[in-house]
């Protein structure tokens, strides 16, 4: 099962699965394909949607818990998942590890590739910990802690600039009297979707950020999206003071000041053919008729070197490099100049700790130097380090500003709609 | 150049070599000739003396601005397989402007193929509107504008167009001052194939190293990341469209200032869909994309001298640059995959 999934998105569920299944029939009908979809939910406690929807029009987390589904599916002997909690509640984690364990036990290989320290201790046998390509240490999960592997896993990782700065945000008490960097007023996204948003309003004044917390498909990645005029939206979003077009207009959000992180950095983050520094080159090219090759590769050797990407040259292509690097590079072009407005979509999704720890950092930065700043995370532990308010999303409908300080377990009920 | 370039272009070009030397063989043994023999004919015929290349030259002027038209909308990502159409729209510009524009030679020449660019441009923006606002694939729309490109020159050349004091269905000629004469006694060559050369490399240069043509490429590697960076997404595309079928339309006023002097039905027919095939030949980049194009030329000249001397039909040469594009493009796709 890969990190990021290989589905046919112009098939629908119902028919991804039926090819995922090794053991289908050659000749199917509709009916039994779509039975398949149901069964499969309830054996391994996965939420997979509507059987005869399109793939592509199912959020990223739909889509890995489609993948998983499928790679159980065919009872495998031998199963590597890469980073397959990444978009899973609490309890479709702890449902897909009963699975996995069933798989074991019955006498299959189980390899699992994450960054969660916990997943590791609640379902392994075995660790290998591995640091940039090295073998660190290999043992049996009874024999170390997870404070020992943790140590280990930030030692190794050269970079980790002095662990998180808790974020004090000087800023924070300008909200009445200055300007809104963000201000929206009775906003909706206006997207066909399963979820339908509830009317927001809310600000944010230079230097404040904010965490928006759910589940994947409740909603909150479309708020970030339309605000990066990625899509349409209904009421009004003011950036810097400036009101952008409900029609979605990213050149507009841009022009007002505004820096977006989407969650795909493959698909929307970067170029993946062209260069590093023609990647953080492209929102302002030097040169005025030919461009200035030289000026473009002092400025990225200085950007990628400032947000610790690690890279062969700058003229290596954005493609090769890692999940963690390509995201730092995503930031090292959004944050070359501070923004106004930064909107960050999963910005530390498959990250290693070091990496996520040094993404959160930057961002965090960009807010002591007046960015106002809008986080969607899936993870209760990553929305507490920022150390930032935060709201949690239940399909389309936000709670109030909750302290950075509140418990997971309670997020972890608000964001299946458990509670409030 | 890393190793794996070097690799790739040799390998491509093992590609080539070998499925012309292959095709070729094949073509006169069916025909009942040797293969040295058609081979030998072909290569005199498309570069022996001065007047075959000069031949090859000037088949080469208008492949040589509809590949790299081709090559400067595939690099913005538009499927633009409307070259032929926009080809045909810029040489009844030149057709119906010729005979009207007064005033000096060059004057003439400079309106005439200015008309028959923006005729060309123009031709594409039916396409281009469809694709914005309705979001019909843009190509099925333009294959569907080179039909009607085509009929449009069948009835004007017996029409609108039609000059009265002939006998066939064709325009009035340009007038001898206004044509281009060739550079060199016994030679069809002008002066034409200079300014499709410069416009070969304007266009290269335009691609990679300009910051327009850094967005462009992004534009076409990778919309969706042009869109959430900000990049003026729609307007590059449409840029880009539109200059290409500038340069198809200039290519239709070339054939008819330099080669033809005037509209006939059919006209040059092919020459769009040979550019698109030389671009990607020339992998979508300008300056192989031109030596592609001026390649197809010299295979059409000795073609015609390979028929004559050896009795090789010359219509079989034209399988040589569709195996051409086959076997580079397969050549690719193995190394692409072999390095993934």
């Amino acid at each position: 099962m890969p990190q990021h999934d290989l589905l046919i998105g112009a098939a629908s569920v119902a028919d991804n699965l039926a090819y995922l299944d090794p053991a289908a029939p050659f000749f199917e009908s509709a009916a039994s394909r779509r039975a398949r979809v149901g069964r499969l939910a309830l054996a391994f406690g996965l939420e997979l949607g509507d059987a005869n929807a399109r793939v592509d029009t199912l959020p990223v987390g739909t889509r890995q818990r489609i993948e998983i589904a499928g790679a159980l599916s065919g009872d495998p002997d031998v199963l590597i998942l890469d980073e397959p909690t990444a978009v899973l509640s609490p309890d479709e984690t702890a449902a897909l590890f009963a699975s996995l364990r069933k798989r074991a036990d019955a006498g299959a290989a189980v390899v699992l590739i994450t960054h969660r320290l916990a997943e590791v201790f609640a379902g392994a046998d075995r660790l290998t910990l591995l640091a940039r390509g090295r073998s660190v240490k290999t043992c049996r999960t009874s024999e170390t802690t997870p404070q020992e592997i943790g140590g280990l896993l930030l030692a190794s990782a050269e970079g980790a600039d002095g662990g998180n700065h808790p974020s004090k945000h000087a800023a924070q008490s300008a909200s009445d009297g200055g300007t809104a960097s963000l201000a929206l007023t009775g906003f909706a996204p206006n997207v066909a979707s399963a979820v339908q948003a509830e009317t927001i309003f809310f600000s944010l004044s230079p230097g404040e950020l904010l965490v928006l917390l759910a589940i994947d498909g409740n909603g909150a990645d479309t708020i970030a999206r339309a605000i990066a005029g990625l899509e349409r939206f209904s009421g009004r979003v003011a950036v810097g003071g400036v009101m952008l077009p409900p029609s979605g207009d990213p050149l507009a959000f841009r022009a007002a000041g505004g820096a977006f992180v989407p969650a795909d950095r493959r698909e929307e983050g970067l170029v993946a053919a062209l260069s590093l520094s023609e990647n953080l080159a492209l929102p302002n090219p030097p040169g005025r008729v030919f461009l200035d090759r030289a000026a473009m590769r002092a400025r990225a050797e200085e950007r990628l070197s400032a947000f610790g990407v690690r890279h062969a040259s700058p003229a290596a292509l954005a493609g090769t490099l890692s999940g963690g690097n390509q995201q730092k590079a995503v930031l090292a072009r959004e944050l070359a100049h501070p923004p106004g407005v930064l909107v960050a979509v999963h910005p530390t999704r498959g990250l290693d700790l070091a990496s996520a720890a040094a993404v959160r950092s930057r961002i965090l930065d960009a807010c002591r130097s007046g960015t106002a700043a809008l986080v969607v995370t899936a993870d209760p532990d990553e929305a507490q380090l920022f150390g930032a308010p935060l709201r949690v999303v239940y399909r389309g409908r936000l709670t109030g500003a909750l302290e950075p300080a509140t418990p997971a377990a309670t997020l972890g009920r608000l964001m299946a709609g458990l509670e409030g | 150049m890393s190793r794996e370039s070097a690799a790739r272009t040799f390998a491509v070009a093992a590609a080539v070599f070998l499925a012309a030397a292959g095709a070729l063989s094949g073509l006169a043994l069916l025909a009942g000739a040797s293969p040295l023999d058609a081979v030998r004919a072909l290569a005199e015929g498309a570069a022996g003396s001065n007047a075959a290349l000069g031949e090859t030259l000037a088949r080469a002027t208008a492949l040589v601005l509809t590949a790299v038209g081709a090559c400067l909308a595939f690099r913005a990502g538009v499927l633009n397989i409307g070259l032929e159409g926009q080809f045909l729209a810029g040489a009844v510009a030149a057709a119906a402007a010729g005979p009207l524009l007064a005033g000096s030679p060059l004057a003439a020449r400079i309106g005439l193929l200015a008309a028959a660019a923006l005729a060309g441009a123009l031709w594409v923006l039916p396409a281009a509107y469809l694709e914005a606002r309705r979001g019909v694939p843009e190509v099925l729309s333009t294959i569907l504008l080179n039909l009607v490109a085509a009929a449009a020159v069948s009835g004007l050349v017996r029409g609108a167009l039609r000059d009265p004091g002939g006998d066939y269905p064709q325009s009035r000629a340009l007038p001898d001052a206004v044509r281009l004469a060739p550079l060199a006694a016994g030679s069809r060559v002008t002066a034409a194939i200079l300014v499709a050369l410069a416009f070969a490399l304007l266009v290269a240069l335009l691609l990679a190293s300009t910051p327009f043509g850094l967005r462009l490429r992004a534009t076409g590697l990778a919309p969706a990341a042009a869109r959430a960076i900000g990049l003026p997404h729609a307007r590059l595309r449409l840029l880009a469209f539109a200059a290409s079928g500038a340069l198809a339309g200039l290519a239709g006023g070339l054939e008819v200032l330099a080669v033809t002097g005037r509209l006939y039905d059919p006209f040059a027919p092919g020459t769009g869909y040979t550019g698109i095939a030389a671009a990607l030949l020339g992998g979508s980049s300008p300056l192989p994309a031109a030596s592609s194009a001026i390649l197809f030329a010299a295979l059409g000249a000795g073609s015609s001298a390979m028929q004559r001397d050896t009795g090789v039909p010359g219509a079989l040469a034209t399988v040589v640059p569709g195996v051409l594009v086959l076997a580079v493009l397969a050549a690719r796709a193995r190394l692409a995959r072999k390095a993934a």
